[in-house]
């Protein structure tokens, strides 16, 4: 194990749907000798890409699940985490962006920016992580990388420079013309693998000399030795180029912007050593952790294999060994046989087998210092727990975990598919926290929630796949809320005299709505006339009432509570009695502050050539979606909408069909929102016929 | 309650002019200012007037892409309702927002009978008629009197009002009537024309067109830290 943190990198490949992601991966892997031989992501050889490594995602040709890899290029060891492009995936991206110190955006040649890479892209600010950008499939009819460029500045407001251009576009791509060195590069080979070097061809040298004066206009404002040689009119050697545009990339200031195409074997290689002469070393990176000691105050982690231990577990997977628990080591060195402590729960564990990750396929090593990536065997844990050594009591920030706006209902054809289910159930729910299960109490029937009716169906193949568990599925449900819309006050005594001791209560107050917050108790009593040990009763109480809702039976969300009076019985008074009465107070008062029950909303962009801007309106508008606005782009437009998630069942078939299969879309929660009268009747008549059914 | 309280403080009625909507149907108006002095949060104000009106605004953006539009709205809307209840201007800030639609093209890309045919597009589905229209970012200097023609004719067939965006020269100095050079080729076309001058940290709202002869001069400011019109104290 080599300690050498100015020789590692730890990259993410992220992008929108498509573009070749994982495609990439598959030709680094194969340069840098992890694999030796190149599958396709829906190749003709049945294999599939080897970073795709559940079935599933070979035969869909998405990626699912992050995999993480390393591989070494010219003495940099990498590692890379492959993330899913799909937004119903977005958990998986966040994760990963939340432990690499760097990524290569991959953008199509063709089609641009897209809807996903400007969610990936804002990820990626949010976590300040420097990046380099690859436009892939120049060997595509139509491909324009400067196009691409440009998209980059106006629509993501990088200030992306070409590395490269592209000897030749469309099926008469070549290679590329290397703006630093200036050289012509080839990729000769089977699969590319030969790099021949060559002269710059006579038509491309007036454009190239162009681009490297850009490149170098870009690259001097972070150099001032740079700016020294170009008014000396010195030459201009590599090392002083690649040393001011990385000084820009790692402030995230400058965007280099390398091109090619990975399916056709063309200019993965400089890319590779873009990534080890332009990205961070994980010393470069500013990593917080927050002090439980002192009041969460953030505490700038050190790079410092000698340094107590900082790790974040980051993904969890149960293999056939047992879990395995993906790590990133902030500080320190996580060793075989070291004792760590989870932050979370205080439970010390000790550390037994310690890898390093290949897709599905893994490497024992002995320890893992800080700025690795790595796995561990047999830690009990959850995702996004901390790590640390014996001592320290320090978290990483939490991450941030949308709620699940979508659910069904899952029946095992048999028994022996209820063991296998639970038993996926329980494994899916602890991997991905977005992905949530419950049994209803009414129906007894299994209910799994997720973001996206994609994000359930790949569990519920996964189910079958991997567990053998048959199940048949229900419709599809849409998460609704309730809420209150005025305020009511309640004034409630809960008596109850059946014979021994009686159960006495009374709770008065009022409930309001609040919209920053799910719910919020304030006590106002004074003088004692509810005594303080039955106040945690009534607040309990409460909390339970917004669980179902009185009527429809949906949760309860945006309520605050206030207590101003009430009364005790000396004798009869009791928690279980304070709960009745709050949960009895609630009720008088809630059907008085005129709930009203929300939905979630989505985000959908379309991506639509102009001439069926009208039809795809249309198609929103009939889903009672409300158009933000339409972005002209040229041959393409960009229709920004807002429409409920329940109209967006088979959404995609719909549309494809409407726009010969040339728009496509993306869809995310953005918020919650009042259904119209119309549609909470329908609801309402639903729930009843639902209650009816369970009875 | 907070509706009704915003709508009454629609402030460029201060400036003299008598029209609830300041321009007549078909008719042209124009916020004239150097870059930065706040022409479109002077824009997205009255807009945001309209909505609460419930008359559907169209904006038209060269510059921007529809989220940093947005932004624009909600920042502006929520400055504008910061007083009030979150709650109630949460509902309100929904209900508005039915009656906007945000349409950007590339300045290159703008044309009269491409915007027409995005609003046939909107209009024949029933999806949406603007009462109001924003173009934001149209180049005066480059566009000729024939695209504004051309426009005038548009604002009449449907109904509508236009409102534009004029980025003014701190190089070019204005003639007597408080207009720039590259304007006085259209001006005759607007039947509003109101003016942002920076005096010192002030940014004062000055009518030069359509306003009733003895209107207060200097009564409207924009507050330079929110960007909302207020009154001159």
């Amino acid at each position: 194990m080599k300690f050498d943190d100015q020789k590692i990198r730890n990259i993410g490949i992220s992008a929108h749907i498509d573009s070749g992601k994982t495609t990439l991966s598959e030709r680094i892997l194969f340069y840098t000798k992890r694999i030796h031989a190149i599958h396709d992501v829906k190749g003709k050889d049945g294999v599939g890409a080897t970073m795709d490594s559940m079935d599933l995602e070979k035969e869909r040709g998405i990626t699912i699940a992050s995999a993480a890899t390393y591989c070494e290029w010219k003495g940099y060891e990498i590692n890379i985490i492959d993330t899913p492009g799909h937004v119903d995936f977005t958990i998986e991206v966040e994760r990963s962006l939340r432990v690499l110190d760097s990524a290569i955006l991959v953008l199509c040649s063709v089609g641009g920016v897209q809807s996903q890479s400007i969610t990936v892209d804002q990820q990626m600010k949010r976590y300040k992580v420097p990046c380099i950008a690859f436009i892939n499939k120049c060997d595509r009819s139509g491909a324009n990388p400067f196009r691409v460029i440009a998209q980059l500045r106006t629509k993501l407001g990088h200030n992306a420079v070409a590395m490269q251009i592209p000897i030749g576009l469309e099926t008469e791509l070549q290679g590329v013309v290397d703006l630093v060195t200036m050289k012509a590069m080839y990729f000769d080979g089977d699969s590319g693998e030969d790099v021949r070097i060559e002269a710059i061809p006579q038509s491309l040298l007036e454009e190239a000399n162009a681009k490297r004066e850009e490149l170098i206009d870009a690259a001097s404002i972070f150099s001032d030795e740079l700016t020294e040689a170009i008014l000396e009119e010195k030459e201009i050697t590599p090392e002083l180029l690649y040393a001011a545009v990385r000084k820009g990339t790692l402030k995230r200031e400058i965007t280099p912007v390398y091109m090619g195409s990975a399916y056709k074997n063309k200019a993965v290689q400089p890319l590779l050593d873009g990534v080890t002469y332009l990205l961070p070393k994980p010393s470069e990176v500013e990593n917080i952790a927050l002090d439980m000691n002192n009041n969460e105050e953030p505490v700038i982690l050190n790079s410092d294999p000698e340094k107590p231990i900082i790790a974040l577990a980051f993904k969890l997977e149960d293999g056939q060994y047992g879990q395995l628990t993906y790590i990133r080591v902030y500080q320190g060195t996580v060793e075989k046989g070291s004792t760590i402590v989870n932050v979370r729960n205080g439970k010390k564990v000790k550390v037994g087998r310690v890898v390093r990750m290949h897709a599905d396929q893994m490497e024992d090593v002995e320890a893992l210092c800080s700025g690795y990536i790595g796995a561990l065997f047999g830690i009990e844990c959850s995702s996004g727990d901390t790590f640390v050594s014996p001592g320290i009591n320090m978290t990483m920030t939490s991450m941030f975990v949308p709620k699940p706006v979508i659910s069904l209902a899952i029946v095992p054809k048999d028994n022996k598919s209820q063991m296998a289910m639970s038993k996926a159930l329980n494994r899916f729910s602890k991997e991905d926290p977005t992905f949530k299960t419950h049994v209803d109490p009414e129906t007894n029937e299994t209910i799994i929630e997720g973001m996206g009716e994609l994000h359930l169906d790949i569990y519920v193949e996964r189910m079958k796949r991997e567990y053998n568990a048959e199940v048949t599925t229900g419709n599809p449900r849409v998460a609704y809320r309730e809420t209150i819309t005025q305020r009511a006050d309640f004034n409630y005594t809960h008596r109850k005299q059946t014979g021994g001791s009686g159960q006495f209560g009374r709770i008065a107050g009022y409930i309001e709505p609040i919209s920053d917050a799910e719910f919020v108790f304030e006590n106002k009593i004074f003088g004692g006339s509810i005594p303080t040990q039955y106040i945690a009763a009534c607040e309990k109480g409460f909390k339970q009432s917004m669980a179902k809702g009185p009527k429809l039976e949906f949760p309860i969300t945006g309520v605050k509570v206030l207590i101003n009076d009430g009364a005790s019985h000396a004798v009869d008074s009791s928690d279980m009695a304070f709960q009745a009465a709050a949960r009895g107070a609630f009720r008088e008062a809630y059907l008085r502050a005129k709930p009203v029950v929300h939905e979630p909303i989505m985000k959908v962009v379309v991506e639509s050539p102009v001439e069926f801007q009208g039809p795809v309106m249309g198609l929103l508008n009939q889903r009672r979606g409300m158009i933000i606005g339409s972005q002209d782009e040229g041959v393409m437009c960009v229709i920004e909408s807002q429409v409920p998630l329940a109209e967006m069942f088979g959404f995609s078939t719909i549309l494809r069909s409407a726009t010969q299969g040339k728009a496509q879309f993306t869809m995310e929660f953005a918020m919650y929102r009042q259904v119209p009268q119309s549609i909470a009747e329908k609801i309402a008549l639903e729930a009843a016929q639902n209650k009816k059914t369970a009875a | 309650m907070i509706k009704k309280e915003i709508i009454q403080r629609n402030p460029l009625l201060n400036l003299g002019y008598n029209d609830e909507y300041i321009l007549p149907t078909g008719g042209f108006g124009a916020v004239l200012a150097y870059a930065g002095v706040g022409k479109t949060a002077l824009l997205v104000q009255m807009a945001l007037h309209a909505m609460m009106n419930e008359q559907p605004v169209l904006h038209v953006s060269l510059n921007d892409a529809v989220s940093k539009v947005d932004v624009w709205y909600r920042e502006l809307f929520h400055d504008m309702a910061a007083k009030y209840d979150s709650v109630e201007s949460n509902e309100l800030w929904e209900k508005i927002l039915i009656y906007r639609f945000i349409m950007t093209f590339r300045v290159e890309g703008f044309s009269v009978p491409k915007l027409e045919e995005r609003l046939t597009d909107l209009m024949q589905q029933n999806i949406f008629k603007p009462h109001t229209v924003i173009i934001d970012g149209l180049k005066f200097d480059e566009s000729g009197r024939g695209l504004l023609l051309q426009l005038q004719e548009l604002a009449k067939k449907y109904s509508m009002r236009i409102w534009f965006t004029v980025h003014t020269h701190r190089h070019e100095p204005p003639k007597e009537n408080g207009l720039p050079l590259s304007f006085l080729h259209v001006a005759d076309l607007f039947d509003v024309l109101v003016q942002l001058a920076a005096k010192g940290p002030e940014v004062y709202i000055k009518a030069l067109k359509g306003q009733s002869p003895d209107a207060k001069q200097d009564a409207l400011l924009l507050d330079p830290a929110t960007m909302l019109i207020k009154q001159q104290t």
